[in-house]
């Protein structure tokens, strides 16, 4: 592009220097954050008040914290789900549905198993129950997939609907095993007592949050050092050459597939052993799913970052969803701009991370024949 | 081929003055002036990166130089466009053909001409294709769909396409890098014609092979800038070397030294029938230790079938394959491997390297790796290929797809030569020097040397016939999946090896 007498160019980079990695994505938390201030001086708030009481509620008191954390928790699951699948290309968006049958799984092991078994089993028995269907929510199209090259974007996409309705059915439509047979309410049946993680003190957070950070750590150390994550790596890169060193791509795409699928299940097991104790519809409207796609992007797929990605969203959600109870109510709307808006950016700053930004004097050229 | 003098000042047909042009990182033409004379035929030689093909590209209107000029009849030009290039006359028939494969020769060549009628009357502009065709010697039916053409047809279609928009100037990257022998002579003699003609011919080629003959200048460009210009006679072949690379460089034939012993490698009337088509007739050869045995051939006629059929990437549907007696037929690559096989694909990044993996993880790569992958070791072992090998690269941990095609061949052959032990005594290896420097082909070959005098037995897979002819104890003819000929090394006729490469022995 040329302006007046100086021409502006994007060159790519030879390298990135380590820095960039972390000024692309500061950067467009920023300019997010800009955007969305210009919609709240629009819509008539003041943009520094709104953001201080969002920073407030979402993260810096201690009830925003724990609530964020809460909510984080299964976030994370999901988030590594994603981060897991994407790292070998396969596009696993079915995370949602998933997570719903994590949470049928683990809520019928909380009420028909957790009764038989000694304490201390109960609760890694349920979590293991969810991420069991959980995976198994993924196996078809995994089969699918590895067998016969079907597109996995598009089975998992549209299991996430008979997920969906089956929760629906489970809860609205049939008065089943899930239902509670106690009251003509529509909701789920409890789980047992032992069946079910105590919160921090009277905050909304729970030991969960600890295995899923934990589970993070486990990963990011399992992938670098492993010859399974060595082969993903091999197979992402270049599936000729994981042909060439004989590697199995049918066993690697099942395993992956399962396992991401196994860690979205544990992030519905999480919601029932943690708040839920229960098949609960409310699961249903904050599309954790979706979003732990969104952090796994912004994370660039790094199973740390995924952790720090998650607590930053959750927090817009749980301070955006204050501010609309302040005595100058912004609209929930707000917050999904700025998610929105981060995620915008932040893959829009990918391409100063890939290019270096020129500006050049136009030269005339003498000719000297 | 005289000069046109005018008023005693010599006019070129096209020059380029102090053309420099900057990559991020790289200068790839440095102050680089260049003469191209009506009626020429002038090779632009150096080596991948020497800023051949960058010259090229300002030449032809592709690339806009950052500083000096691009003259054409003594005039200035700015070109801002290849089509732009081609109002001037000036046009580049590229490495990789640019043709639709489903239209007719005749469709492709009037593809993009702007002043075509509103309604396309077939036979006319088949009439038109053909004289032109004719007129320089280019025997070519328009009606025939570009999808059937050999290479050299292909690249035929792409001249006549140059000329038909009415080039007064061609130039032709790595035009001989696909042809067999016989469709250079006639691409040689087309040159010949265009010349007669008034026209001018650049051969921008990083070989010194047969463009070099028949030219009537050589240009020698080395990191950026022209080491050299010579008219034809002023230079051998050893000279020019010296020119592209800097330094002396050794490409003399290596044979055998030591007396072939044992039999390693055994196909016994191996075939391979896919979606009924026979890709690999019947073919039957045995390779000793000690010894390399060369498979020419075109591109296309059977060899990558072959290699991955030793490699067991694919099994055959007839025959036996034996490496140290026992039958590997079908067992995957993996136990071909343990039974002693180490292979060199063609497509180094990509099938033989994962790209983005550093060189000590692509070492791991063909290892019994178990629960964690050991990079300690690998680490040790990368560090000692680098020093071995000279591997220029800024450290171990570096991805392959930024390393030279030289060095990341380094890597590989490493890799499969070396790491894979002493157990490991067969070697396939896939045109292990192509699109590599001259520098990069000589440290490749001796690598293969070395394997062979180290008692392994090699079998050399190459589309490139000197390389062949440079290396093997033993040749043979690939042509339609069938071995047509077969010669000892040291008993080559190129004619006749050149003739059964075209299929016609």
């Amino acid at each position: 592009m040329i302006i007046g007498n100086f021409r502006i160019e994007l060159e790519p980079r030879l390298s990135s220097p380590k820095w960039l990695y972390l000024a692309v994505p500061a950067g467009s938390l920023v300019f997010a954050f800009i955007v969305g201030g210009i919609f709240l001086a629009l819509t008539g708030h003041s943009p520094i008040g709104t953001y201080g009481s969002l920073i407030s509620h979402g993260y810096t008191s201690s009830k925003g914290i724990t609530n964020t954390l809460g909510l984080a928790t299964p976030l994370i699951c999901t988030g590594l789900a994603a981060a897991f699948a994407f790292r070998m290309n396969l596009f696993n968006i079915g995370e949602e549905g998933q997570m719903y049958l994590g949470m049928i799984g683990s809520a019928w092991a909380g009420i028909a198993l957790a009764g038989h078994l000694p304490h201390v089993l109960a609760v890694p028995t349920v979590l293991i129950i969810g991420a069991a269907t959980g995976a198994f929510w993924v196996l078809l199209p995994a089969i699918l997939r590895a067998k016969l090259g079907t597109s996995e974007i598009v089975s998992t996409l549209l299991l996430n609907y008979v997920a969906l309705n089956l929760v629906n059915y489970f809860i609205y439509g049939s008065r089943g095993f899930f239902r509670d047979p106690t009251t003509s309410f529509p909701q789920g049946r409890g789980v047992e007592e032992t069946a079910r993680f105590h919160s921090f003190g009277t905050s909304n957070t729970y030991p969960t949050v600890i295995i899923a950070v934990l589970l993070a750590v486990a990963l990011y150390w399992f992938m670098k050092r492993s010859n399974f994550g060595y082969e993903t790596s091999v197979f992402a890169d270049s599936p000729n050459t994981a042909r060439y060193a004989g590697m199995n791509a049918t066993k690697l795409t099942l395993s992956v597939l399962l396992f991401s699928g196994a860690l979205a299940g544990l992030a519905g097991a999480m919601y029932v052993v943690g708040p839920a104790g229960k098949v609960d519809p409310g699961l249903l409207q904050i599309g954790l799913g979706y979003a732990g796609i969104v952090v796994a992007a912004l994370a660039r797929y790094n199973f740390v970052a995924v952790v720090l990605t998650a607590i930053l969203f959750a927090g817009l959600r749980v301070g955006g969803a204050s501010l609309q109870i302040s005595s100058n109510p912004v609209p929930i709307a707000i917050a999904v701009v700025l998610q929105g808006s981060v995620l915008l950016f932040a893959l829009g700053g990918e391409i100063f991370r890939r290019n270096r930004l020129r500006i050049r004097r136009v030269q005339q050229v003498s000719v000297a024949s | 081929m005289g000069s046109h003098r005018l008023g005693g000042a010599t006019l070129f047909a096209l020059s380029a003055r102090q053309v420099t042009k900057r990559f991020p990182g790289v200068l790839a033409n440095d102050r680089v002036d260049f003469d191209l004379l009506p009626g020429e035929v002038h090779t632009l030689l150096g080596e991948n990166g020497a800023g051949k093909s960058t010259l090229a590209s300002v030449l032809c209107g592709l690339y806009k130089p950052d500083e000096g000029a691009v003259l054409r009849n003594g005039t200035q030009v700015r070109l801002t466009s290849p089509r732009h290039g081609l109002q001037n006359g000036i046009a580049m028939v590229h490495q990789h053909f640019r043709l639709v494969d489903r239209f007719t020769i005749a469709e492709n060549v009037v593809l993009g001409h702007r002043n075509l009628p509103f309604r396309l009357r077939a036979n006319d502009l088949e009439d038109q294709v053909a004289q032109v065709a004719e007129r320089f010697g280019l025997p070519l039916d328009p009606r025939v769909t570009v999808g059937e053409l050999s290479a050299g047809q292909r690249q035929r279609v792409e001249i006549v396409k140059a000329l038909y928009q009415g080039a007064e100037i061609l130039l032709l990257d790595e035009p001989t890098a696909l042809l067999a022998p016989p469709e250079v002579e006639k691409l040689f003699e087309t040159v010949r014609a265009m010349t007669q003609a008034g026209k001018s011919v650049v051969f921008v080629s990083h070989k010194l092979g047969e463009v070099v003959d028949i030219s009537d200048r050589v240009t020698v460009m080395r990191d950026g800038r022209v080491t050299g210009s010579v008219a034809r006679g002023e230079a051998d072949t050893r000279k020019l070397a010296e020119l592209m690379v800097g330094r002396d460089i050794d490409l003399s034939p290596r044979r055998s030294r030591v007396a072939a012993q044992e039999t390693l490698l055994q196909l016994d009337k191996v075939g391979l029938t896919k979606d009924g088509i026979e890709r690999i007739a019947n073919i039957s050869l045995s390779v000793r230790a000690g010894e390399i045995v060369g498979i020419a051939g075109v591109s296309g006629n059977g060899q990558r079938e072959l290699a991955e059929i030793v490699a067991g990437l694919q099994a055959p549907t007839s025959g036996e394959i034996l490496i140290n007696g026992a039958r590997v037929n079908g067992i995957g690559t993996r136990k071909v491997r343990e039974a002693g096989l180490a292979y060199v694909p063609e497509d180094r990044l990509g099938t033989g390297l994962a790209p983005s993996l550093s060189i000590v993880d692509n070492l791991v790569l063909t290892r019994d790796r178990g629960f964690l992958v050991d990079r300690k070791s690998a680490l040790v072992e990368a560090e000692a290929f680098i020093k071995q090998l000279e591997i220029k690269t800024p450290h171990a941990h570096t991805a392959t797809r930024k390393l030279s095609g030289g060095n990341s061949q380094k890597v590989l052959l490493a890799r499969e030569i070396f790491a894979a032990g002493d157990n490991s005594r067969v070697l396939v290896v896939c045109s292990p020097t192509r699109g590599l420097d001259v520098g990069a082909v000589e440290a490749v070959h001796k690598l293969l040397d070395e394997a062979r005098s180290s008692g392994k037995a090699v079998l050399l897979i190459s589309e490139d016939l000197d390389e062949v002819l440079t290396l093997a104890d033993k040749v043979l003819v690939l042509y339609r999946g069938s071995v047509v000929h077969e010669v000892a090394g040291h008993e080559v006729d190129v004619e006749a090896v050149g003739l059964a490469m075209a299929g016609l022995s």
